[in-house]
């Protein structure tokens, strides 16, 4: 196979269509992909318009061989794996990009186009926002309008190309909709799922190292949106609990140490009103479950409550999921604690942070009671000169004496991390909790909105007779924090900045629409799994929906759609009727501005408007013997064709 | 790709003869089911058969598999584009079907040509319908004509040429109407039995002697009472030729000789004998006539044409030569009518 023909410009007419289809299915990948890639196609498809544009010879079998081996190793040195999502779309791209030099055939470009398919499939498995619809149709429009420029070739123009498959994409659309409701939903995949990991996520961090990070991100992307039974709490109310650190070496909190046991589970007791709630959190990559302080029942049931109320599930979130939770805001954990744990709770690494250390227990001795003490850590962290920033200066080592004495400076990591070595270092048992505060109601959707910005630490300690008790030193500092929000309270910030108070508040009620379109979407497509399929069966009257009763439904639809969908077609291609002759005719007598007398023939008539003289006689004569023709004589089609024809130029 | 060889070269045969088999056998209860049409066919849909090509077969795979990946990833997007992908194989089942659904089709005759030439069936397709008809094919066994599309009420003649080897009445028992539009997913066709027919003169031989000399016919002359024939037209001179009909006048304006003719007059004319020509072979003596009837023609000479049973004057001119062409082509051995 070393020949390389040249091309005869004979693709001329399909090709442009098929690259254009090609773009349009690898524009969404764009951004993921590394340039080169995106270059290289773009290359190849340049290189390949204009060989068949000045009927050059195609590259010989040798350079494209080398060609695909270099690019292989180069996507395998990229993502070092040719499984997953990213690298399967990168060797899509590039599979195009190289059959496009090898295209000379009709059967080359049905290829082409199938890659154009999977292409728009691996952009769909990669992101789902509310535009990938409408971007998937339209490329879908794109895609099988390039399929008939080929199929049909030149006779068709273009505009006819575009018009037939947008007529055949609305027949297919209403088959589409009833498959996609009633095919059934299965819970568990077949096969474990190469998801792409590359991709990094804005969650939470399973540590936390004060200090060491200087800045924190003030992401707006959604971490969570939760829509209430009933009234939404108070804002003091909010904390979405996560995970629990328990160790610290000095510098990092960490999780549980797996050597340890974790003894009994801590007792719940609750009183007052229960709360529920769903929660659709987006994916994470992580286990953590986030759920309103303190959470007591949940609907999935793969979510369990481990050790110091830290829910998660087993498997992590690699797509939005949504689950229902009760809870409780009034509660009390583990009135007794073992020495064990007392000791576990409270220890903390030998001679580091010693200034904390020593103001603590001077602290404690002067307070009196562990009560007085929090009360009295926290009107320190209050009166004195600490202030709440997101962007405090990097600590170094001893980090909590530095915060403490030095800079003062900090965000809610800082301040639950030297609350809680306060308290540990007098031996009041104190743990980091990390999780959300707060959330922004959104009014449209009804729904509270958690962000990735409102991501918070707090501490909670163990106090005789309390239990485990939430105390959160950062509303010490910036009470604000709370109330408000962290995005709200940068947004006024920003608003003033500007002197843009009206402006950016209608981008504000914009941007807060959106969120409550993008919940719906989220909520009624992205979100119809097998849950959401069973109960809209049901609502459609389905008592006990199974999948054998949906597939039948769905075979009687689509039968029934498809026997529609004939007689439509049946209907666009029977002959044109008697009537419709008449119809055009009727225009044609309008256009004339007289009034046929009654019982006058169109003979008669054509000659009554010939004595006017307003109108050339010919046309006057064409489109009367039109009319007879495709009214009194065979069913003619082309009779009424030129009766139309006639009819429309007339002036 | 192509350029491979097929590696069991006895296999493929005994595939493509399992093929034929059942080719012959659908085709033969089609003719059964549908019986003879008339030279005027409006397709009925019960006639109209449908398949999806290699490439609708790929598709369905392609849109299955996309099927089991959505169900795996359980995503709801991709979910939509795969049954957007069946929706659209449905669909143009359906419109490949339509597209050829009420077209009409009329035998519109066949030139006569001789054996080796292919003969140029035409056949007339009229779309009698408000919605154009896109990639019309005619075929037949190993012939197809060219693709056209068909505008609402547009009329087109559509070409089926068919290889011919011997004279004689040549019919084409069946022919199909297909089209790939719109996507190529299915192939619609349709089988047509109409009594059409063409006729096959034998081959001008290659290799024929010299016709026989110039006669002077006799004996068919009728003087009218003036004694004077009918002045009927001049032609080219030729050895024989009365002096007293040469066109003189016209030799000295153009400087080239022709004859007068008259009706009725005497005519030097040469006569095509079946039974003159030394051969044994019917098939070789009629290819030697024909041979001599096209020679004939060309050069405007006059000539008769004599076979057991039939006989015609000699004469020239279109009419003269497709009467004398049809006998050669429709003659039998032993034929005394």
């Amino acid at each position: 196979m070393t020949r390389a023909r040249g091309t005869d410009g004979s693709l001329l007419a399909s090709l442009p269509w098929t690259l254009a289809a090609l773009i349009i299915a690898l524009v969404p990948h764009v951004p993921f992909l590394p340039v080169w890639i995106s270059g290289a196609f773009l290359g190849c498809a340049a290189w390949r318009y204009i060989i068949e544009k000045r009927r050059r010879t195609l590259p010989s079998s040798w350079l494209r061989a080398a060609l695909a081996l270099f690019c292989f190793l180069g996507v395998l040195f990229t993502y070092s794996s040719i499984s997953g999502v990213g690298p399967g779309s990168a060797l899509l791209a590039i599979m195009a990009a190289l059959k496009l030099l090898e295209t000379r055939k009709r059967r080359d470009q049905f290829v082409l186009l199938f890659l154009s398919i999977f292409l728009v499939m691996s952009s769909l498995l990669r992101e789902q926002y509310l535009w990938s619809l409408p971007y998937m149709v339209v490329s879908m429009l794109v895609i099988m309008s390039a399929w008939l420029r080929m199929s049909a070739g030149e006779s068709q123009s273009p505009r006819q190309s575009f018009a037939t498959a947008g007529r055949l994409l609305m027949y297919a659309a209403p088959l589409a909709i009833v498959m996609w409701v009633f095919f059934p939903r299965i819970a568990t995949p077949f096969w474990t799922v190469p998801i792409d990991t590359s991709q990094a996520t804005s969650g939470i961090s399973d540590t936390m190292s004060p200090g060491d990070i200087s800045s924190l991100s003030m992401s707006n992307e959604v971490a969570f949106r939760v829509s209430f039974d009933d009234a939404i709490p108070e804002p003091r109310e909010r904390y979405w609990r996560g995970l629990v650190l328990i160790r610290f070496n000095g510098r990092t909190w960490t999780g549980r140490d797996p050597s340890i046991s974790p003894g009994a589970l801590e007792q719940i007791e609750v009183t007052g009103e229960p709360i529920d709630y769903e929660v659709t959190l987006e994916p994470t990559r992580q286990q953590w479950v986030f759920a309103l302080d303190v959470p007591t029942q949940w609907s999935l049931s793969e979510i369990f409550m481990g050790p110091d109320q830290q829910l998660a599930r087993n498997v992590p979130f690699e797509q939005r999921v949504a689950y229902r939770i009760t809870s409780f805001t009034n509660y009390k954990i583990s009135a007794e604690l073992s020495n064990l744990h007392r000791n576990w709770y409270s220890s903390l690494p030998e001679g580091s942070n010693p200034r904390t250390a020593e103001l603590a227990r001077q602290m404690r001795s002067d307070a009196g009671s562990d009560s007085a003490y929090v009360e009295s850590v926290l009107q320190k962290l209050n009166r004195e000169e600490y202030f709440y920033t997101l962007d405090p200066p990097p600590l170094g080592s001893n980090p909590v004496d530095r915060f403490m004495f030095d800079t003062k400076r900090g965000f809610c990591e800082h301040y639950a991390s030297a609350f809680a070595v306060m308290m540990r270092s007098v031996g009041i048992p104190a743990r980091i909790v990390l999780g959300y505060q707060g959330g922004e109601i959104n009014p449209l959707g009804g729904h509270l909105i958690v962000r990735q910005s409102d991501a918070h630490a707090w501490t909670e300690v163990w106090l005789d007779g309390l239990g485990w008790y939430r105390v959160d030193p950062t509303a010490a500092v910036a009470p604000e924090r709370i109330d408000i929000g962290a995005s709200d309270a940068a947004f006024e910030a920003f608003g003033r900045a500007w002197g843009l108070t009206a402006p950016s508040r209608l981008l504000h009620r914009a941007k807060l629409a959106l969120d409550a379109i993008d919940a719906k979407w989220n909520e009624l497509v992205l979100g119809y799994g097998p849950d959401a399929q069973n109960s809209f069966m049901k609502w459609l009257g389905m008592n006990n929906p199974t999948w054998r009763k949906m597939m039948l439904t769905l075979i009687a639809l689509v039968g029934g759609l498809v026997m529609l969908i004939s007689v439509v077609l049946m209907l666009r291609y029977r002959p044109p009727s008697k009537d419709s002759a008449a119809l055009l005719y009727q225009q044609f007598v309008r256009k004339t501005g007289l009034e046929p007398h009654t019982g006058e023939t169109a003979l008669v008539f054509a000659a009554r408007i010939g004595k006017t003289g307003q109108f050339p006689e010919q046309t006057v004569d064409e489109i009367t013997e039109a009319y007879l023709d495709a009214r009194y004589g065979r069913n003619n089609a082309a009779a009424f064709e030129r009766l139309r024809t006639a009819v429309r130029a007339m002036a | 790709m192509s350029s491979i060889p097929w590696p069991f070269p006895e296999l493929r045969d005994q595939l493509s003869s399992v093929k034929a088999r059942a080719g012959n056998r659908v085709q033969s209860w089609a003719r059964k089911r549908q019986g003879s049409d008339p030279s005027t066919t409006r397709l009925r849909p019960s006639r109209v058969y449908i398949l999806p090509t290699g490439v609708g077969i790929i598709f369905g795979f392609m849109a299955f598999a996309m099927l089991l990946g959505s169900m795996n990833y359980n995503n709801n997007l991709s979910f939509v584009l795969t049954f957007l992908l069946a929706g659209i194989g449905f669909v143009s089942m359906h419109q490949c079907q339509r597209n050829l659904v009420g077209l009409e089709l009329t035998f519109a005759g066949a030139d006569p040509v001789f054996a080796g030439q292919a003969i140029r069936f035409r056949i007339a397709v009229t779309n009698q319908s408000k919605s154009a008809r896109y990639g019309i094919r005619l075929h037949a066994t190993d012939t197809s004509s060219d693709t056209h599309d068909l505008a609402p009420g547009e009329s087109k003649v559509f070409v089926l040429p068919v290889p011919t080897s011997k004279r004689g009445q040549i019919g084409l028992e069946r022919f199909g109407v297909r089209t790939l539009f719109p996507f190529e997913l299915f192939r619609s066709w349709a089988w047509l039995h109409m009594d059409i027919s063409g006729l096959v003169y034998p081959a001008p031989a290659t290799d024929a002697p010299q016709p026989p000399p110039t006669m002077v016919a006799h004996g068919h002359r009728q003087h009218d009472a003036r004694g004077e024939e009918d002045f009927a037209g001049l032609r080219k001179y030729h050895e024989g030729d009365s002096p007293r009909h040469v066109a003189w006048k016209a030799y000295a304006r153009s400087g080239q000789l022709l004859s007068k003719q008259f009706a009725g007059a005497d005519t030097s004319s040469q006569w095509f004998d079946f039974g003159a020509i030394a051969s044994n072979d019917v098939e070789k003596r009629l290819s030697i006539l024909t041979r001599w009837i096209v020679d004939a023609d060309r050069t405007l000479e006059d000539y008769g044409l004599r076979v057991p049973g039939n006989e015609f004057a000699p004469a020239h001119g279109e009419v003269h030569r497709r009467k004398c062409l049809e006998t050669l082509a429709l003659f039998k051995e032993g034929q005394s009518s």
